[in-house]
């Protein structure tokens, strides 16, 4: 071995451990554990081939958790792209907008307990804010956490208040990537705003605009904070989603490390099917 | 000519307008929260809301922080939050730091492969680890402490951490690097005299980004520490919420009024370098 490979391997000793251990064992070991019978104290587990995975089928409430997931994923993701994207396309230039752009962002910096525990409290059904000024307004006030018609919505809702910051500041980079000769071009040719947008923004956009779709969906998959915070997962199952019966699953209900893992595998097997899906329909050069 | 560019001012102006209207709007969330924190229990429930909080106490955060019988104390996840955040910030700099730099700039076997696969990991979502994980950390003895916290906060951000720094490093001229070699300079004096100095821009914005991430990470704290002495400030907050559970907002609000200073601190002073670290963390997709 040469003496810059054995550098190399020395810098590279500390992280790749750190790396190997926590992250590409307990990948593995989790897959192992989807087979067998795994529960906390359990000494001797068993392998049970496929009965974690069988088991799944049956599972109404997990049925329930993946299509409120599901709902959630495709239900945010237009307020999603649209909103950071519009903010970007105001504050891309103009006056105050450092300040406006730090403004957007502030919530990003905020742990999603207490973003919810801030929105539980302007949504409170009786001396919240939100609900008075409704009321003023001549508005239907109700309870919106705790109406299965409206739960989810309201954690919709508050995830975009929470999220866009983060959008908006990758929208912005990629705004700036665009050249504006461009657009002066366009103008040149009597081309209106809207034109513009659809002929430049949008196309040029598009590895950003696919950027923010997988990483939206990624999370979106693995929704639990916000639910955690806001309903439980109520009323009833309303707004119970895959993390959320994971983790009780494995920690409040006996400790059934195989079904998790199982679950866990499932969730992630989705996860990549989607992201490999939107890189297809996504990805590709613009026509220009 | 004057009329169109009179009309085109009145756009704009109308545009700000709307959006700082759009931005108070925004804020409102937070701006209800502290003027909560801020409120005599009897004021809180008071409608019309009243933003402006009047009399001021600061009764709510001194129960918070000391703590009453009702409540993981606040002050103590205070400083369990700044402890696995400054740890889990200086392991991952230190380690991806090191991984980075022969990533970017030396010849050996296996490297292509060893980058590939740190890239490819990035899309591993975290809730997929959490049951194996636990199992982990429960074997080693490391549950309810601070590296059951640390360590796998560190690892998660480890490659990011990698892909981040290792698209800098490749970026620097290697003119400094080489006269320090020509000096008798050996990798290591190369590495920690020359690239990291002239590497602080990213390395304070990775920083910053393990920071917020560990401040605020939720799910892995809930399950990995089960001694309220030891709950960082998210799990403790949201344990605040059972406890009090309606009868006063006033704790609550001010213990997650207490949660959002440091990285508020850290937003005013480093505004720049955050929205840096963010901008560049879309490079990874």
């Amino acid at each position: 071995m040469s003496r810059e490979a054995r550098t190399a391997y020395a810098f590279l000793a500390p992280g790749l451990l750190l790396f190997a251990v926590f992250r590409l064992y307990p990948l593995l070991e989790g897959l192992r554990l989807s087979f067998t019978n795994a529960r906390l104290g359990r000494a001797a587990e068993q392998w049970v081939g496929l009965a974690n995975y069988a088991r799944l089928v049956e599972d109404t409430r997990f049925h329930v958790s993946l299509w409120n997931t599901a709902f959630y994923t495709v239900a945010s993701t237009l307020p999603i792209l649209s909103v950071p994207l519009a903010l970007a396309l105001a504050l891309n230039r103009g006056a105050l907008r450092s300040l406006l752009r730090s403004v957007f962002f502030f919530p990003f910096t905020l742990s999603v307990v207490t973003v919810g525990l801030a929105w539980l409290w302007l949504l409170d059904p009786v001396v919240g804010p939100f609900n008075y000024y409704l009321r003023a307004l001549g508005g239907p006030a109700r309870s919106w956490l705790a109406d299965p018609q409206t739960a989810m919505w309201a954690i919709i809702a508050t995830t975009v208040w929470w999220v866009t910051g983060y959008y908006l500041v990758i929208y912005l980079a990629g705004l700036q990537d665009i050249p504006r000769d461009l657009y002066e071009a366009a103008a040149l040719d009597g081309a209106s705003a809207g034109r513009s947008f659809r002929a430049i923004t949008l196309p040029l956009l598009r590895p950003v605009l696919l950027f923010v779709v997988v990483t939206h969906v990624i999370g979106s998959f693995q929704l639990f904070g916000q639910v955690f915070v806001l309903t439980g997962g109520g009323p009833g199952d309303a707004t119970r989603t895959v993390v959320q019966h994971l983790y009780e699953t494995a920690f409040q209900n006996f400790f059934q490390f195989g079904a998790a893992s199982a679950m866990a595998w499932v969730l992630f097997a989705l996860i990549l099917f989607f992201s490999v899906l939107q890189f297809r329909l996504l990805s590709g050069h613009p026509e220009h | 000519m004057g009329s169109v560019r009179r009309r085109v001012d009145g756009k704009r102006l109308a545009l700000t307008a709307a959006l700082l209207a759009l931005a108070v709007f925004w804020l409102s969330p937070v701006a209800w929260m502290v003027a909560t924190s801020l409120k005599p229990t009897e004021d809180i429930v008071r409608l019309p809301p009243e933003w402006i909080p009047w009399p001021v106490t600061g009764a709510h955060y001194r129960e918070v922080l000391v703590g009453s019988s009702r409540t993981a104390r606040v002050g103590r996840a205070f400083a369990n939050s700044l402890a696995v955040a400054t740890g889990s910030v200086i392991l991952v700099l230190a380690t991806s730091a090191l991984a980075a730099y022969p990533l970017a700039r030396m010849r050996f076997r296996g490297r292509d492969l060893v980058f590939a696969v740190l890239v490819g990991s990035l899309m591993i979502p975290n809730a997929v680890l959490l049951v194996p994980q636990y199992v982990l950390v429960q074997k080693l003895g490391w549950l309810s402490t601070y590296q059951g916290l640390i360590v796998p906060e560190a690892a998660m951000l480890f490659a990011f951490g990698v892909f981040l720094l290792r698209q800098f490093f490749i970026t620097m001229p290697r003119e400094l690097e080489d006269a320090a070699r020509i000096d008798g300079a050996g990798p290591w004096q190369v590495f920690s005299r020359i690239v990291l100095p002239l590497s602080q821009p990213v390395l304070a914005a990775l920083a910053i980004f393990a920071f917020r991430s560990a401040w605020n990470d939720f799910l892995w704290p809930l399950i990995a520490v089960n001694k309220p002495d030891m709950f960082p400030l998210p799990v403790a907050l949201a344990l605040l919420r059972s406890a009090y559970s309606s009868d006063s907002y006033g704790p609550i609000m001010a213990g997650a009024a207490l949660s959002a200073l440091p990285l508020l601190v850290v937003f005013v002073v480093a505004n720049r370098r955050i929205v840096e670290g963010v901008r560049l963390s879309g490079l990874k997709g």
